[in-house]
Protein backbone atom coordinates (compact mmCIF):
# COMPACT_ATOMS: atom_id res chain seq x y z
CA UNK A 1 0.00 0.00 0.00
CA UNK A 2 1.52 3.34 -0.96
CA UNK A 3 1.83 6.08 1.58
CA UNK A 4 -0.85 8.23 -0.01
CA UNK A 5 -3.58 5.60 0.32
CA UNK A 6 -2.35 4.76 3.76
CA UNK A 7 -2.61 8.37 4.84
CA UNK A 8 -6.04 8.73 3.35
CA UNK A 9 -7.25 5.62 5.16
CA UNK A 10 -5.78 6.86 8.38
CA UNK A 11 -7.32 10.25 7.83
CA UNK A 12 -10.82 8.87 7.51
CA UNK A 13 -10.97 6.02 9.97
CA UNK A 14 -8.80 6.67 12.99
CA UNK A 15 -11.02 9.43 14.31
CA UNK A 16 -13.98 7.09 14.52
CA UNK A 17 -12.69 3.59 14.93
CA UNK A 18 -8.93 3.10 14.75
CA UNK A 19 -9.36 -0.64 15.16
CA UNK A 20 -11.35 -0.90 11.94
CA UNK A 21 -8.76 1.12 10.05
CA UNK A 22 -6.10 -1.19 11.36
CA UNK A 23 -8.06 -4.32 10.51
CA UNK A 24 -8.82 -3.09 7.00
CA UNK A 25 -5.13 -3.10 6.14
CA UNK A 26 -4.94 -6.71 7.20
CA UNK A 27 -7.72 -7.95 4.95
CA UNK A 28 -7.12 -10.24 1.98
CA UNK A 29 -9.95 -9.20 -0.39
CA UNK A 30 -9.73 -12.19 -2.77
CA UNK A 31 -10.17 -14.63 0.10
CA UNK A 32 -13.43 -13.04 1.28
CA UNK A 33 -14.85 -12.62 -2.22
CA UNK A 34 -14.16 -16.28 -2.97
CA UNK A 35 -15.69 -17.32 0.34
CA UNK A 36 -18.91 -15.42 -0.40
CA UNK A 37 -19.02 -16.88 -3.91
CA UNK A 38 -18.51 -20.49 -2.81
CA UNK A 39 -20.89 -20.16 0.13
CA UNK A 40 -23.46 -18.66 -2.23
CA UNK A 41 -23.16 -21.55 -4.67
CA UNK A 42 -23.47 -24.05 -1.83
CA UNK A 43 -26.61 -22.34 -0.53
CA UNK A 44 -28.18 -21.64 -3.87
CA UNK A 45 -28.56 -25.03 -5.32
CA UNK A 46 -31.08 -27.29 -6.95
CA UNK A 47 -29.93 -30.01 -4.56
CA UNK A 48 -30.26 -30.00 -0.81
CA UNK A 49 -28.28 -27.33 0.97
CA UNK A 50 -24.72 -28.60 1.44
CA UNK A 51 -24.55 -28.00 5.20
CA UNK A 52 -21.39 -29.90 5.94
CA UNK A 53 -19.41 -28.43 3.10
CA UNK A 54 -20.73 -25.00 3.99
CA UNK A 55 -19.69 -25.54 7.60
CA UNK A 56 -16.20 -26.62 6.57
CA UNK A 57 -15.75 -23.69 4.20
CA UNK A 58 -16.99 -21.26 6.86
CA UNK A 59 -14.61 -22.77 9.37
CA UNK A 60 -11.73 -22.22 6.96
CA UNK A 61 -12.87 -18.61 6.44
CA UNK A 62 -13.04 -17.93 10.18
CA UNK A 63 -9.67 -19.53 10.95
CA UNK A 64 -7.97 -17.77 8.04
CA UNK A 65 -9.44 -14.39 9.03
CA UNK A 66 -8.37 -14.81 12.64
CA UNK A 67 -4.88 -15.79 11.52
CA UNK A 68 -4.58 -12.80 9.17
CA UNK A 69 -5.60 -10.46 11.96
CA UNK A 70 -3.21 -11.96 14.47
CA UNK A 71 -0.15 -12.51 12.26
CA UNK A 72 2.59 -9.91 12.44
CA UNK A 73 4.22 -10.05 9.04
CA UNK A 74 2.74 -9.17 5.69
CA UNK A 75 4.15 -12.35 4.19
CA UNK A 76 2.38 -14.58 6.71
CA UNK A 77 -0.85 -12.62 6.26
CA UNK A 78 -0.79 -12.91 2.48
CA UNK A 79 0.11 -16.59 2.61
CA UNK A 80 -2.84 -17.39 4.90
CA UNK A 81 -5.23 -15.54 2.60
CA UNK A 82 -3.78 -17.24 -0.46
CA UNK A 83 -4.06 -20.72 1.05
CA UNK A 84 -7.68 -20.12 2.09
CA UNK A 85 -8.44 -18.83 -1.42
CA UNK A 86 -6.99 -21.97 -3.00
CA UNK A 87 -9.08 -24.15 -0.66
CA UNK A 88 -12.25 -22.23 -1.56
CA UNK A 89 -11.48 -22.62 -5.26
CA UNK A 90 -10.88 -26.34 -4.75
CA UNK A 91 -14.14 -26.94 -2.88
CA UNK A 92 -16.09 -24.75 -5.30
CA UNK A 93 -14.69 -26.56 -8.34
CA UNK A 94 -15.20 -29.97 -6.77
CA UNK A 95 -18.81 -29.18 -5.92
CA UNK A 96 -19.53 -27.73 -9.35
CA UNK A 97 -17.87 -30.57 -11.24
CA UNK A 98 -19.64 -33.31 -9.33
CA UNK A 99 -22.92 -32.38 -7.70
CA UNK A 100 -24.01 -29.48 -9.94
CA UNK A 101 -22.70 -30.24 -13.43
CA UNK A 102 -22.24 -34.00 -12.88
CA UNK A 103 -19.19 -34.15 -15.12
CA UNK A 104 -17.77 -37.07 -13.16
CA UNK A 105 -19.22 -40.44 -12.28
CA UNK A 106 -20.51 -40.13 -8.68
CA UNK A 107 -19.48 -43.75 -8.10
CA UNK A 108 -15.84 -42.84 -8.78
CA UNK A 109 -15.74 -39.23 -7.60
CA UNK A 110 -18.54 -38.32 -5.22
CA UNK A 111 -19.29 -34.71 -4.33
CA UNK A 112 -17.82 -32.98 -1.28
CA UNK A 113 -20.99 -33.29 0.79
CA UNK A 114 -21.16 -37.05 0.29
CA UNK A 115 -17.47 -37.49 1.13
CA UNK A 116 -17.76 -35.33 4.25
CA UNK A 117 -20.84 -37.22 5.43
CA UNK A 118 -19.07 -40.51 4.87
CA UNK A 119 -15.89 -39.20 6.50
CA UNK A 120 -17.76 -38.44 9.70
CA UNK A 121 -19.73 -41.69 9.60
CA UNK A 122 -16.59 -43.75 9.02
CA UNK A 123 -14.59 -42.08 11.80
CA UNK A 124 -15.00 -45.00 14.28
CA UNK A 125 -13.58 -47.41 11.66
CA UNK A 126 -10.81 -45.16 10.42
CA UNK A 127 -9.74 -44.29 13.95
CA UNK A 128 -9.57 -47.97 14.80
CA UNK A 129 -7.40 -48.45 11.72
CA UNK A 130 -5.28 -45.49 12.80
CA UNK A 131 -4.64 -47.11 16.14
CA UNK A 132 -3.39 -50.35 14.67
CA UNK A 133 -1.34 -48.47 12.06
CA UNK A 134 0.28 -46.15 14.58
CA UNK A 135 1.22 -49.12 16.73
CA UNK A 136 3.17 -50.64 13.82
CA UNK A 137 4.64 -47.29 12.82
CA UNK A 138 5.79 -46.33 16.30
CA UNK A 139 7.32 -49.79 16.89
CA UNK A 140 9.20 -49.94 13.59
CA UNK A 141 10.24 -46.30 13.44
CA UNK A 142 11.05 -46.11 17.15
CA UNK A 143 13.20 -49.22 16.90
CA UNK A 144 15.05 -47.66 13.97
CA UNK A 145 15.67 -44.41 15.89
CA UNK A 146 16.85 -46.33 18.96
CA UNK A 147 19.32 -48.48 17.03
CA UNK A 148 20.45 -46.34 14.09
CA UNK A 149 21.45 -43.23 16.06
CA UNK A 150 23.67 -44.92 18.71
CA UNK A 151 25.16 -47.23 16.09
CA UNK A 152 25.76 -44.33 13.71
CA UNK A 153 27.42 -42.30 16.46
CA UNK A 154 29.72 -45.15 17.39
CA UNK A 155 30.66 -46.22 13.87
CA UNK A 156 31.01 -42.63 12.67
CA UNK A 157 33.25 -41.67 15.56
CA UNK A 158 35.73 -44.49 15.03
CA UNK A 159 37.47 -43.90 11.73
CA UNK A 160 38.37 -47.55 11.21
CA UNK A 161 34.79 -48.77 11.74
CA UNK A 162 33.53 -45.94 9.56
CA UNK A 163 35.68 -46.91 6.59
CA UNK A 164 34.89 -50.60 7.04
CA UNK A 165 31.12 -49.98 7.25
CA UNK A 166 30.90 -47.51 4.39
CA UNK A 167 30.69 -49.94 1.39
CA UNK A 168 28.02 -52.05 3.11
CA UNK A 169 26.05 -48.98 4.06
CA UNK A 170 26.19 -47.71 0.50
CA UNK A 171 25.03 -51.04 -0.92
CA UNK A 172 22.33 -51.90 1.61
CA UNK A 173 21.08 -48.37 2.00
CA UNK A 174 20.27 -48.01 -1.69
CA UNK A 175 18.07 -51.11 -1.93
CA UNK A 176 14.44 -49.93 -1.94
CA UNK A 177 13.00 -51.44 1.25
CA UNK A 178 9.77 -52.33 -0.58
CA UNK A 179 11.50 -55.39 -2.00
CA UNK A 180 11.70 -56.93 1.46
CA UNK A 181 7.92 -56.96 1.95
CA UNK A 182 7.07 -60.32 0.31
CA UNK A 183 10.10 -61.94 1.92
CA UNK A 184 9.23 -60.62 5.37
CA UNK A 185 5.59 -61.61 5.12
CA UNK A 186 6.58 -65.09 4.02
CA UNK A 187 9.21 -65.76 6.65
CA UNK A 188 8.05 -63.95 9.74
CA UNK A 189 5.45 -65.56 12.01
CA UNK A 190 2.88 -62.77 12.09
CA UNK A 191 1.83 -59.82 10.01
CA UNK A 192 2.74 -57.51 12.89
CA UNK A 193 6.29 -58.87 13.06
CA UNK A 194 6.64 -58.67 9.28
CA UNK A 195 5.43 -55.09 8.94
CA UNK A 196 7.39 -53.83 11.95
CA UNK A 197 10.51 -55.41 10.42
CA UNK A 198 9.87 -53.84 7.04
CA UNK A 199 9.20 -50.40 8.53
CA UNK A 200 12.31 -50.78 10.65
CA UNK A 201 14.49 -51.62 7.65
CA UNK A 202 12.99 -48.75 5.65
CA UNK A 203 13.62 -46.26 8.45
CA UNK A 204 16.98 -47.60 9.64
CA UNK A 205 19.16 -46.78 6.63
CA UNK A 206 18.24 -43.12 6.14
CA UNK A 207 18.81 -42.44 9.86
CA UNK A 208 22.01 -44.50 10.00
CA UNK A 209 23.53 -42.97 6.85
CA UNK A 210 22.69 -39.42 7.89
CA UNK A 211 24.00 -39.99 11.42
CA UNK A 212 27.24 -41.32 9.94
CA UNK A 213 27.72 -38.36 7.65
CA UNK A 214 26.70 -36.00 10.43
CA UNK A 215 29.35 -37.42 12.75
CA UNK A 216 31.93 -37.50 9.96
CA UNK A 217 31.30 -33.83 9.16
CA UNK A 218 31.43 -32.44 12.70
CA UNK A 219 33.82 -29.47 12.36
CA UNK A 220 37.34 -30.25 13.54
CA UNK A 221 37.19 -27.14 15.70
CA UNK A 222 34.33 -28.55 17.76
CA UNK A 223 36.16 -31.86 18.23
CA UNK A 224 39.31 -29.98 19.31
CA UNK A 225 37.35 -27.78 21.72
CA UNK A 226 35.90 -30.94 23.24
CA UNK A 227 39.21 -32.82 23.33
CA UNK A 228 40.95 -30.09 25.32
CA UNK A 229 38.27 -30.60 28.00
CA UNK A 230 39.51 -34.17 28.38
CA UNK A 231 36.07 -35.79 27.98
CA UNK A 232 35.61 -39.54 28.26
CA UNK A 233 34.16 -41.32 25.24
CA UNK A 234 30.52 -41.57 26.45
CA UNK A 235 30.44 -37.87 27.34
CA UNK A 236 32.13 -37.02 24.06
CA UNK A 237 29.55 -39.01 22.08
CA UNK A 238 26.45 -37.92 23.99
CA UNK A 239 27.23 -34.31 24.85
CA UNK A 240 29.31 -33.24 21.85
CA UNK A 241 29.09 -35.55 18.81
CA UNK A 242 25.34 -36.16 19.18
CA UNK A 243 24.29 -32.49 19.36
CA UNK A 244 26.84 -31.49 16.72
CA UNK A 245 25.48 -34.03 14.24
CA UNK A 246 21.83 -33.47 15.19
CA UNK A 247 21.02 -31.36 12.10
CA UNK A 248 22.04 -34.25 9.86
CA UNK A 249 20.29 -36.79 12.11
CA UNK A 250 17.06 -34.79 11.88
CA UNK A 251 17.28 -34.80 8.09
CA UNK A 252 17.64 -38.58 8.20
CA UNK A 253 14.81 -39.01 10.69
CA UNK A 254 12.44 -36.94 8.55
CA UNK A 255 13.34 -38.94 5.47
CA UNK A 256 12.92 -42.15 7.47
CA UNK A 257 9.47 -41.07 8.61
CA UNK A 258 8.37 -40.67 4.97
CA UNK A 259 9.80 -44.13 4.22
CA UNK A 260 7.98 -45.54 7.24
CA UNK A 261 4.61 -44.24 6.08
CA UNK A 262 5.26 -45.70 2.67
CA UNK A 263 6.30 -49.09 4.04
CA UNK A 264 3.43 -49.14 6.53
CA UNK A 265 0.76 -48.48 3.92
CA UNK A 266 2.26 -50.91 1.45
CA UNK A 267 2.60 -53.65 4.04
CA UNK A 268 -1.01 -53.16 5.13
CA UNK A 269 -2.26 -53.11 1.55
CA UNK A 270 -0.40 -56.29 0.69
CA UNK A 271 -0.85 -58.40 3.79
CA UNK A 272 -2.81 -56.56 6.47
CA UNK A 273 -6.20 -57.20 7.99
CA UNK A 274 -6.51 -53.84 9.71
CA UNK A 275 -5.03 -50.35 9.51
CA UNK A 276 -5.28 -47.39 7.19
CA UNK A 277 -3.63 -49.03 4.18
CA UNK A 278 -5.82 -52.08 4.55
CA UNK A 279 -8.91 -49.84 4.78
CA UNK A 280 -8.15 -48.41 1.35
CA UNK A 281 -7.17 -51.64 -0.38
CA UNK A 282 -10.12 -53.48 1.13
CA UNK A 283 -12.73 -51.00 -0.11
CA UNK A 284 -11.11 -50.61 -3.49
CA UNK A 285 -11.55 -54.36 -3.95
CA UNK A 286 -15.27 -53.81 -3.44
CA UNK A 287 -15.11 -50.82 -5.80
CA UNK A 288 -16.34 -48.64 -2.93
CA UNK A 289 -14.53 -45.52 -4.14
CA UNK A 290 -16.18 -43.01 -1.79
CA UNK A 291 -14.67 -44.94 1.12
CA UNK A 292 -11.32 -45.13 -0.70
CA UNK A 293 -11.37 -41.34 -1.00
CA UNK A 294 -12.28 -41.03 2.67
CA UNK A 295 -9.31 -43.28 3.49
CA UNK A 296 -6.93 -41.24 1.36
CA UNK A 297 -8.06 -37.96 2.92
CA UNK A 298 -7.78 -39.51 6.37
CA UNK A 299 -4.20 -40.70 5.75
CA UNK A 300 -3.34 -37.26 4.37
CA UNK A 301 -4.63 -35.61 7.53
CA UNK A 302 -2.81 -38.05 9.80
CA UNK A 303 0.51 -37.62 7.98
CA UNK A 304 0.14 -33.83 8.00
CA UNK A 305 -0.57 -33.82 11.73
CA UNK A 306 2.41 -36.02 12.52
CA UNK A 307 4.72 -33.98 10.28
CA UNK A 308 3.48 -30.79 11.92
CA UNK A 309 4.60 -32.04 15.30
CA UNK A 310 7.90 -33.54 14.13
CA UNK A 311 8.76 -30.25 12.40
CA UNK A 312 8.13 -28.37 15.64
CA UNK A 313 10.24 -30.87 17.52
CA UNK A 314 13.04 -30.45 14.98
CA UNK A 315 12.89 -26.67 15.23
CA UNK A 316 13.04 -26.95 19.00
CA UNK A 317 16.01 -29.31 18.94
CA UNK A 318 17.92 -27.19 16.43
CA UNK A 319 16.98 -23.77 17.80
CA UNK A 320 20.69 -23.08 18.44
CA UNK A 321 21.40 -22.97 14.74
CA UNK A 322 21.58 -19.58 13.10
CA UNK B 1 52.36 -21.25 37.92
CA UNK B 2 53.97 -23.82 35.62
CA UNK B 3 57.11 -23.50 33.61
CA UNK B 4 57.14 -25.09 30.19
CA UNK B 5 60.16 -26.66 28.54
CA UNK B 6 60.01 -27.46 24.87
CA UNK B 7 63.01 -29.68 24.31
CA UNK B 8 64.29 -30.10 20.77
CA UNK B 9 60.96 -31.16 19.21
CA UNK B 10 60.21 -31.84 15.57
CA UNK B 11 56.84 -32.30 13.95
CA UNK B 12 56.12 -33.55 10.45
CA UNK B 13 52.90 -33.78 8.55
CA UNK B 14 53.49 -36.56 6.04
CA UNK B 15 56.56 -35.53 4.07
CA UNK B 16 56.34 -31.93 5.19
CA UNK B 17 58.47 -30.89 8.14
CA UNK B 18 56.55 -28.25 10.05
CA UNK B 19 58.76 -27.82 13.12
CA UNK B 20 62.40 -28.83 13.33
CA UNK B 21 64.65 -29.00 16.38
CA UNK B 22 62.52 -26.50 18.18
CA UNK B 23 63.42 -25.59 21.77
CA UNK B 24 61.89 -22.96 24.01
CA UNK B 25 61.78 -22.36 27.72
CA UNK B 26 58.94 -20.45 29.37
CA UNK B 27 59.03 -19.44 33.02
CA UNK B 28 55.89 -19.66 35.12
CA UNK B 29 53.71 -16.56 34.75
CA UNK B 30 55.20 -15.50 31.44
CA UNK B 31 53.04 -14.13 28.65
CA UNK B 32 54.64 -15.46 25.51
CA UNK B 33 53.53 -14.16 22.15
CA UNK B 34 54.35 -16.45 19.24
CA UNK B 35 54.72 -14.13 16.28
CA UNK B 36 55.25 -15.34 12.77
CA UNK B 37 54.04 -15.47 9.18
CA UNK B 38 51.41 -18.03 8.20
CA UNK B 39 52.86 -21.49 7.76
CA UNK B 40 55.62 -21.04 10.34
CA UNK B 41 54.09 -23.68 12.59
CA UNK B 42 53.00 -21.39 15.42
CA UNK B 43 49.50 -22.90 15.54
CA UNK B 44 51.02 -26.37 15.30
CA UNK B 45 53.22 -25.57 18.28
CA UNK B 46 50.12 -24.53 20.21
CA UNK B 47 48.35 -27.78 19.28
CA UNK B 48 51.37 -29.73 20.53
CA UNK B 49 51.26 -27.78 23.78
CA UNK B 50 47.52 -28.49 24.05
CA UNK B 51 48.17 -32.18 23.50
CA UNK B 52 45.96 -32.30 20.40
CA UNK B 53 48.94 -33.51 18.33
CA UNK B 54 52.14 -35.26 19.34
CA UNK B 55 55.67 -34.24 18.37
CA UNK B 56 57.38 -36.72 16.04
CA UNK B 57 60.50 -36.24 18.11
CA UNK B 58 61.40 -34.63 21.44
CA UNK B 59 59.25 -33.84 24.46
CA UNK B 60 57.40 -30.94 26.00
CA UNK B 61 57.57 -30.71 29.79
CA UNK B 62 54.89 -29.00 31.81
CA UNK B 63 56.52 -28.34 35.14
CA UNK B 64 58.28 -31.65 35.59
CA UNK B 65 55.75 -33.81 33.73
CA UNK B 66 55.82 -34.53 30.00
CA UNK B 67 52.68 -33.66 28.00
CA UNK B 68 50.91 -36.82 26.93
CA UNK B 69 47.62 -35.56 25.57
CA UNK B 70 44.98 -32.93 26.28
CA UNK B 71 44.44 -31.95 29.89
CA UNK B 72 42.50 -29.50 32.02
CA UNK B 73 45.77 -28.03 33.33
CA UNK B 74 45.89 -26.17 30.01
CA UNK B 75 43.02 -23.97 28.90
CA UNK B 76 42.68 -23.40 25.16
CA UNK B 77 40.96 -20.54 23.35
CA UNK B 78 40.59 -20.97 19.59
CA UNK B 79 39.79 -18.40 16.96
CA UNK B 80 36.32 -19.91 16.61
CA UNK B 81 34.30 -22.86 17.90
CA UNK B 82 35.64 -22.51 21.42
CA UNK B 83 32.01 -22.51 22.59
CA UNK B 84 29.59 -25.30 21.73
CA UNK B 85 26.87 -23.65 19.63
CA UNK B 86 24.05 -25.75 21.14
CA UNK B 87 24.75 -24.67 24.72
CA UNK B 88 24.03 -21.24 26.16
CA UNK B 89 27.01 -19.18 27.31
CA UNK B 90 26.35 -20.12 30.92
CA UNK B 91 25.92 -23.82 30.17
CA UNK B 92 29.11 -23.79 28.12
CA UNK B 93 31.04 -22.63 31.15
CA UNK B 94 29.19 -24.99 33.49
CA UNK B 95 29.92 -27.90 31.13
CA UNK B 96 33.65 -27.15 31.28
CA UNK B 97 33.51 -26.62 35.05
CA UNK B 98 31.89 -30.01 35.55
CA UNK B 99 34.86 -31.54 33.78
CA UNK B 100 37.41 -29.56 35.76
CA UNK B 101 35.76 -29.89 39.19
CA UNK B 102 33.52 -32.98 39.11
CA UNK B 103 30.97 -33.76 41.80
CA UNK B 104 30.08 -30.26 42.94
CA UNK B 105 26.57 -28.83 43.27
CA UNK B 106 24.76 -27.05 40.43
CA UNK B 107 24.71 -23.80 42.38
CA UNK B 108 28.49 -24.01 42.80
CA UNK B 109 28.95 -24.27 39.03
CA UNK B 110 26.43 -21.53 38.30
CA UNK B 111 28.02 -19.19 40.79
CA UNK B 112 31.50 -19.58 39.28
CA UNK B 113 30.10 -19.18 35.77
CA UNK B 114 28.29 -15.97 36.74
CA UNK B 115 31.37 -14.63 38.46
CA UNK B 116 33.61 -15.13 35.43
CA UNK B 117 31.03 -13.79 32.99
CA UNK B 118 30.78 -10.70 35.17
CA UNK B 119 34.56 -10.31 35.01
CA UNK B 120 34.31 -9.92 31.22
CA UNK B 121 31.11 -7.82 31.49
CA UNK B 122 28.96 -10.51 29.93
CA UNK B 123 26.72 -11.57 32.80
CA UNK B 124 23.60 -10.57 30.86
CA UNK B 125 24.46 -13.21 28.24
CA UNK B 126 24.34 -16.16 30.63
CA UNK B 127 21.23 -17.60 28.96
CA UNK B 128 22.09 -16.58 25.41
CA UNK B 129 23.17 -18.99 22.70
CA UNK B 130 26.49 -18.29 20.94
CA UNK B 131 24.58 -17.60 17.71
CA UNK B 132 22.84 -14.72 19.51
CA UNK B 133 26.16 -13.09 20.43
CA UNK B 134 28.58 -11.00 18.38
CA UNK B 135 32.02 -12.38 17.57
CA UNK B 136 33.60 -10.22 20.27
CA UNK B 137 31.12 -11.38 22.89
CA UNK B 138 31.74 -15.01 21.95
CA UNK B 139 35.49 -14.62 22.44
CA UNK B 140 34.89 -12.85 25.75
CA UNK B 141 32.78 -15.82 26.84
CA UNK B 142 35.51 -18.21 25.68
CA UNK B 143 38.07 -16.30 27.74
CA UNK B 144 35.71 -16.32 30.73
CA UNK B 145 35.41 -20.07 30.37
CA UNK B 146 39.18 -20.52 30.15
CA UNK B 147 39.66 -18.49 33.35
CA UNK B 148 36.77 -20.24 35.11
CA UNK B 149 38.49 -23.61 34.78
CA UNK B 150 41.50 -21.79 36.21
CA UNK B 151 44.30 -23.74 34.51
CA UNK B 152 47.91 -22.77 35.25
CA UNK B 153 48.58 -22.56 31.51
CA UNK B 154 46.51 -20.77 28.89
CA UNK B 155 46.96 -21.41 25.16
CA UNK B 156 45.40 -18.94 22.75
CA UNK B 157 45.41 -19.41 18.97
CA UNK B 158 44.79 -16.02 17.35
CA UNK B 159 41.73 -15.53 19.55
CA UNK B 160 41.12 -11.98 18.32
CA UNK B 161 42.05 -12.63 14.68
CA UNK B 162 38.50 -12.40 13.36
CA UNK B 163 37.48 -9.28 15.29
CA UNK B 164 37.39 -5.63 14.27
CA UNK B 165 40.10 -3.30 15.58
CA UNK B 166 38.04 -1.64 18.31
CA UNK B 167 36.64 -4.87 19.73
CA UNK B 168 40.10 -6.39 19.57
CA UNK B 169 41.59 -3.54 21.60
CA UNK B 170 38.89 -3.97 24.26
CA UNK B 171 39.49 -7.69 24.50
CA UNK B 172 43.26 -7.26 24.67
CA UNK B 173 42.78 -4.95 27.65
CA UNK B 174 40.36 -7.37 29.28
CA UNK B 175 42.76 -10.28 28.83
CA UNK B 176 45.73 -8.42 30.31
CA UNK B 177 43.61 -7.26 33.26
CA UNK B 178 42.47 -10.80 34.02
CA UNK B 179 46.01 -12.12 33.72
CA UNK B 180 47.51 -9.38 35.92
CA UNK B 181 44.88 -9.76 38.65
CA UNK B 182 46.20 -13.17 39.54
CA UNK B 183 49.66 -11.98 40.57
CA UNK B 184 51.76 -13.57 41.98
CA UNK B 185 50.14 -16.82 40.73
CA UNK B 186 49.80 -15.64 37.15
CA UNK B 187 48.97 -18.07 34.39
CA UNK B 188 51.61 -18.93 31.84
CA UNK B 189 50.14 -17.81 28.54
CA UNK B 190 51.08 -18.78 24.99
CA UNK B 191 49.45 -16.42 22.57
CA UNK B 192 49.67 -16.98 18.81
CA UNK B 193 49.42 -13.89 16.64
CA UNK B 194 50.66 -12.44 13.37
CA UNK B 195 50.16 -8.86 14.57
CA UNK B 196 53.34 -7.14 15.82
CA UNK B 197 51.42 -4.50 17.79
CA UNK B 198 49.30 -7.11 19.51
CA UNK B 199 52.44 -8.99 20.54
CA UNK B 200 54.03 -5.80 21.91
CA UNK B 201 50.89 -4.84 23.75
CA UNK B 202 50.38 -8.18 25.47
CA UNK B 203 53.56 -10.15 25.85
CA UNK B 204 56.31 -10.30 28.39
CA UNK B 205 58.27 -12.09 25.69
CA UNK B 206 57.86 -12.13 21.93
CA UNK B 207 59.09 -15.20 20.08
CA UNK B 208 59.48 -14.57 16.36
CA UNK B 209 59.19 -17.69 14.28
CA UNK B 210 60.24 -18.43 10.72
CA UNK B 211 58.88 -20.91 8.20
CA UNK B 212 60.14 -23.89 6.19
CA UNK B 213 60.67 -25.56 8.55
CA UNK B 214 59.26 -23.76 11.58
CA UNK B 215 62.02 -22.45 13.82
CA UNK B 216 62.85 -19.62 16.18
CA UNK B 217 64.30 -16.49 14.63
CA UNK B 218 64.56 -14.45 17.76
CA UNK B 219 63.37 -14.11 21.34
CA UNK B 220 62.70 -10.59 22.58
CA UNK B 221 61.76 -9.64 26.14
CA UNK B 222 59.30 -6.75 26.15
CA UNK B 223 60.12 -4.46 29.06
CA UNK B 224 57.53 -1.76 28.48
CA UNK B 225 55.65 -0.57 31.55
CA UNK B 226 52.03 -1.65 32.02
CA UNK B 227 49.30 -0.69 31.45
CA UNK B 228 50.40 -0.44 27.86
CA UNK B 229 48.31 1.62 25.46
CA UNK B 230 48.13 1.47 21.69
CA UNK B 231 48.79 5.20 21.49
CA UNK B 232 51.85 4.98 23.72
CA UNK B 233 53.36 2.14 21.73
CA UNK B 234 53.81 4.50 18.79
CA UNK B 235 55.65 7.10 20.91
CA UNK B 236 57.84 5.12 23.28
CA UNK B 237 61.32 5.12 21.70
CA UNK B 238 62.31 1.67 22.96
CA UNK B 239 59.04 0.19 21.77
CA UNK B 240 59.45 1.82 18.37
CA UNK B 241 62.86 0.30 18.01
CA UNK B 242 61.65 -3.16 19.05
CA UNK B 243 58.68 -2.83 16.73
CA UNK B 244 61.05 -2.02 13.86
CA UNK B 245 63.22 -5.03 14.66
CA UNK B 246 60.24 -7.37 14.83
CA UNK B 247 58.73 -6.04 11.60
CA UNK B 248 61.95 -6.39 9.64
CA UNK B 249 62.45 -9.89 10.98
CA UNK B 250 58.89 -10.77 10.04
CA UNK B 251 59.02 -9.34 6.53
CA UNK B 252 62.46 -10.67 5.73
CA UNK B 253 60.72 -14.00 6.00
CA UNK B 254 58.44 -13.33 3.04
CA UNK B 255 60.71 -13.89 0.02
CA UNK B 256 59.88 -12.72 -3.48
CA UNK B 257 60.11 -16.29 -4.76
CA UNK B 258 58.39 -19.11 -2.90
CA UNK B 259 61.11 -21.10 -1.12
CA UNK B 260 61.07 -24.81 -2.03
CA UNK B 261 59.65 -27.11 0.61
CA UNK B 262 62.23 -28.87 2.69
CA UNK B 263 61.88 -32.58 2.00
Amino acid sequence: MDSLTKNRLHGVTPVLLPAIGNAWQRIHPVQHILYVLVAGILLWSNNDVQWRTLLLVTLIEIIATLRTISSNTNTARTATGDIASILFLFFGAWYLATTVLQLLDPMLVPGPEAVLTLFVAELPDTLKGLRSSLLLLVSGYGLAILTAIPLGLMVGYHRRMFHAAMPFTKLLGTIPPVVYIPYAIHFLPSFTAASVTVIFVGAFWPIFINTLSGVFNVPRGIIDAARVLNLNTPTMLLRVILPASLPSICTGATLALCFSFLMLTMAEMIGGSSGMGWYISNFSEFADYPRVIVGIIFIGLVVTTITFFTERLERHLLRWRI
Amino acid sequence: MHSITIDNISFSHGQQRILQNFSLQAEAGEFICLLGPSGCGKSTLLRLLAGLDYPTQGTIMLGNKPIKGPGLDRGVVFQDYSLFPWLTTGKNIVFALKQAFPGKSTSFYNEIAHKHLQAVKLDHAFDKLPSELSGGMRQRAAIARAFAINPPVLLMDEPFGALDAVTRAHLQDALVTLWQQEAPGRKTIFFVTHDVDEALLLGTTVVVMGANPGRIRGIFPVELPRPRKHSQLAMHPSSLQLRQTLLSLLYEEAPAVEAPLAV
